[in-house]
């Protein structure tokens, strides 16, 4: 068992959902903030992974493929509300889409 | 006797049952029949359960029993089924017959039934009839359970129910505001009554257990709790006779049709109050204290109502006075503990009052309602009958012989003298009383009967056909006219005195209340002639005008106020109450409580206002309170650790 330390993957890990998370935070188009989404949950993933080979523990990938089937049902949903906004021709601008404001 | 009993209960209250079922199907007079049927089934009823105990043997000889009262001897309890259970209390639903309460079913139905058969033409030709009679039977099944009832929880039951009916049938002419206010004002008087008596059944049952008259009774209490035992059955009975201090309903309650006045509040319901100082004598008789205290209001009552009477110029409150006036004797009777005498004037009073109500009804009815007296002068010429059967009423009201009042009134003033110095007093008052009995009674004899007939009389006597009434109204009154005459006869207590042995097992006399033959003929000569003064100075001054009346205005006015007893309560009660609340109207309802909605949904709103401005609508923003909160629980447990 040779590689890199764990630390090093859960690096990649927090700079892959911090990327994520200013992804969602300050990108305005639709489609690019369910992609930093994704972004963010595969850090997750990624940590999962690393630390249940580093303990051993085979739960953490048990728990990685449970994400993975939610960000498939995710994006599932995501994409159809982006299709449902383009077909009501409404602009794809998240700011725009502020009908809820009190 | 014990199935007379339940007869004599139940059919007034079938025929209330009836008569409301029936409603509209049948015509107003089947109505009125029905609940003459009603009563007078009641009547035969107690005539059977009285037969009953007259067939029993005559009860052990004086002494014979260690507290001096026996539970029921020559009595009889019936129980229906147990009607209340709480723990070791239980009430059962029991009738009692025994010689006290046979006499009162007797009276009760009796007279009650005359009185019902005169409704059906007095009441002829209301709207209303069919509601009238329903009441008024409602109103004897109330009486009959009041005075049949086996323990003292169910006399309580009669008890409210009678004042619930007396309340219905005051205020029977609903659209008069005077009539409502009345019977208001005795429901309310009443109540007072019924709460002290309440109060009173709380102790006894706190102390023994039970409301049961043989064993509540048998049972010796503490001094302080039989005071006040006999101090709240004392309230319930001034207040419902009423008594100074609870007497100013009555006259008010003149307001209701004039059969009620002569069945409720002359021949039965206000003379309930002896009928139950004499039901529940032992316990009076252990406070002494409380029931010379009865004797004391009776006697101080029978002074002022016969003084207020005096001035009175209505006819029928003229006669109400005198009935508060003649209780007084009653209570007097019963106070010093000659219960069988104050039963004696009550049966005599129902018969005597009833027929001074009812001939004065048949005067209101000619006349159109006219009710002052100073209007009716001369009436006698046209209507004799009414005259004559007055007049009778009038003899007896002031204690004349042969007419029954003098036989059971003079008793009453001759059982005070040896009770002790202050026996003195109430036969002092006993006789001024005849004397203004005699006054007050003449002077509307007077003013209303004799000589030629006013122009107003003239002008509004109407016959209805060929009598001077109708016979449903004329019979009955010629009964009661000749039960005035000779109903007293029953007893004259020097030389015969039946009633007194009838009711012996069931209230004895106190030792103390039984005079001597000779006091009892120096009493009667001293009322009778009192009784003739205030007759004679009556005649002087309304018939033949020699002697003036004294001008003293303070007095006149005093009188005419009714001692400003109601005034007073009006001071003492009512204003303080009202001051009360309109005081938290002002000052803590419309500014806290009114205030209170507004301000609520005012705040709310603001509040609201405030926290919507975090509600942007940018995604953005959401996302980064999430951010900030997930970095927050990380470092809540980074910390922790």
């Amino acid at each position: 068992m040779s590689g890199p330390d764990v630390a090093w993957y859960v690096a990649v890990a927090a700079v892959l959902f911090g990327i994520g998370a200013l992804g969602v935070l300050i990108r305005r188009n639709t489609l690019v903030v369910l992609l930093s989404l994704e972004l963010m949950l595969n850090a997750g993933n990624l940590a999962l992974i690393a630390l249940a080979r580093h303990w051993h523990n085979g739960a953490g990938q048990i728990f990685a493929l449970a994400v993975m089937a939610v960000a498939a049902s995710e994006v599932c949903v995501g994409l159809g509300l982006v299709v449902a906004l383009n077909r009501r021709n409404l602009s794809l601008d998240v700011d725009s889409l502020s009908e809820l404001k009190g | 006797m014990t199935g007379g009993s339940w007869l004599c209960l139940l059919a007034p209250l079938g025929g209330t049952i009836l008569i409301t079922l029936l409603g509209t199907r049948i015509p107003r007079v089947a109505a009125g029949w029905i609940a003459t049927t009603s009563v007078f089934v009641a009547f035969g009823g107690a005539i059977w359960a009285c037969l009953g105990v007259h067939s029993r043997p005559s009860p052990p000889p004086p002494g014979f029993e260690p507290f001096g009262f026996h539970p029921m001897p020559r009595g009889e309890i019936t129980t229906a089924w147990t009607w209340l259970q709480s723990g070791n209390f239980h009430a059962g639903l029991q009738l009692l017959v025994d010689p006290l309460s046979t006499v009162m079913m007797l009276i009760v139905s009796g007279v009650g039934g005359l009185i019902v058969l005169y409704s059906i033409g007095y009441m002829d030709g209301d709207d209303e009839e069919r509601r009238y009679f329903a009441y008024i039977s409602f109103f004897v099944f109330s009486m009959l359970l009041l005075v049949e009832g086996g323990n003292l929880l169910l006399l309580l039951v009669g008890w409210g129910l009678v004042g619930l009916s007396s309340y219905l049938l005051i205020g029977f002419w609903h659209e008069r505001p005077s009539a409502v206010q009345a019977a208001k004002k005795a429901f309310v008087m009443n109540a007072v009554g019924d709460a002290t008596m309440a109060l009173a059944f709380f102790i006894l049952i706190a102390h023994t257990h039970s409301l049961s008259f043989g064993s509540a009774f048998s049972v010796h209490l503490s001094s302080t709790a039989v005071n006040l035992v006999a101090l709240g059955l004392l309230g319930g009975a001034v207040a419902k006779s009423a008594q100074i201090p609870l007497q100013t309903w009555l006259p008010d309650a003149m307001e209701g049709p004039t059969p009620v006045s002569a069945l409720i509040h002359a021949a039965t319901m206000v003379t309930a109050g002896v009928y139950l100082i004499a039901r529940t004598h032992p316990i009076f008789e252990q406070a002494r204290t409380i029931e010379l205290i009865a004797a004391g209001t009776g006697a101080l009552t029978l002074l002022v109502a016969g003084l207020i009477a005096l001035v009175q110029v209505d006819i029928k409150r003229v006669i109400a006075y005198s009935t508060m006036s003649q209780i007084g004797y009653m209570f007097l009777g019963a106070g010093v503990g000659a219960y069988a005498n104050g039963m004696f004037h009550l049966l005599t009073h129902a018969f005597f009052k009833a027929l001074l109500f009812m001939a004065a009804g048949l005067a209101i009815h000619a006349l159109a309602g006219e009710q002052d007296i100073r209007n009716m002068r001369g009436l006698g010429r046209l209507m004799p009958f009414t005259k004559w059967c007055f007049l009778a009423g009038a003899l007896a009201l002031v204690g004349i012989p042969p007419f029954s009042g003098f036989f059971s009134k003079d008793s009453i003033v001759a059982s005070t003298i040896n009770i002790g110095w202050y026996g003195w007093i109430f036969w002092a008052c006993g006789i001024a009383g005849a004397f203004l009995t005699g006054l007050y009674t003449f002077r509307l004899w007077f003013l209303v009967f004799p000589g030629e007939p006013s122009p107003f009389v003239r002008e509004h006597h109407h016959r209805h056909g060929r009598l001077e009434g109708s016979l449903t109204m004329l019979v009955p009154v010629g009964i009661l006219a000749v039960l005035t005459t000779i109903g007293g006869w029953l007893q004259w207590s020097p030389r015969w005195h039946p009633f007194t042995d009838w009711l012996e097992p069931a209230a004895r006399t106190l030792p103390a209340a039984v005079p001597t033959n000779t006091q009892e003929y120096y009493t009667s000569a001293a009322t009778v002639l009192a009784g003739l003064a205030g007759i004679a100075i009556a005649w002087a001054i309304y018939s033949e005008r020699t002697i003036k009346i004294p001008a003293a205005p303070f007095w006149r006015r005093t009188l005419e106020c009714k001692f400003y007893v109601d005034e007073l309560y009006d001071a003492v009660f009512y204003r303080p109450g009202a001051a009360i609340a309109n005081g938290l109207r002002r000052e803590f309802e419309e500014p806290v409580v009114l205030q209170a909605g507004p301000d609520l949904g005012e705040t709310t709103l603001e509040a609201g206002g405030f926290v919507r401005r975090i509600q942007t609508g940018l995604l953005r923003t959401y996302v980064l309170f999430l951010a900030a909160g997930a970095a927050g629980v990380v470092l809540a447990f980074l910390i922790a650790k």
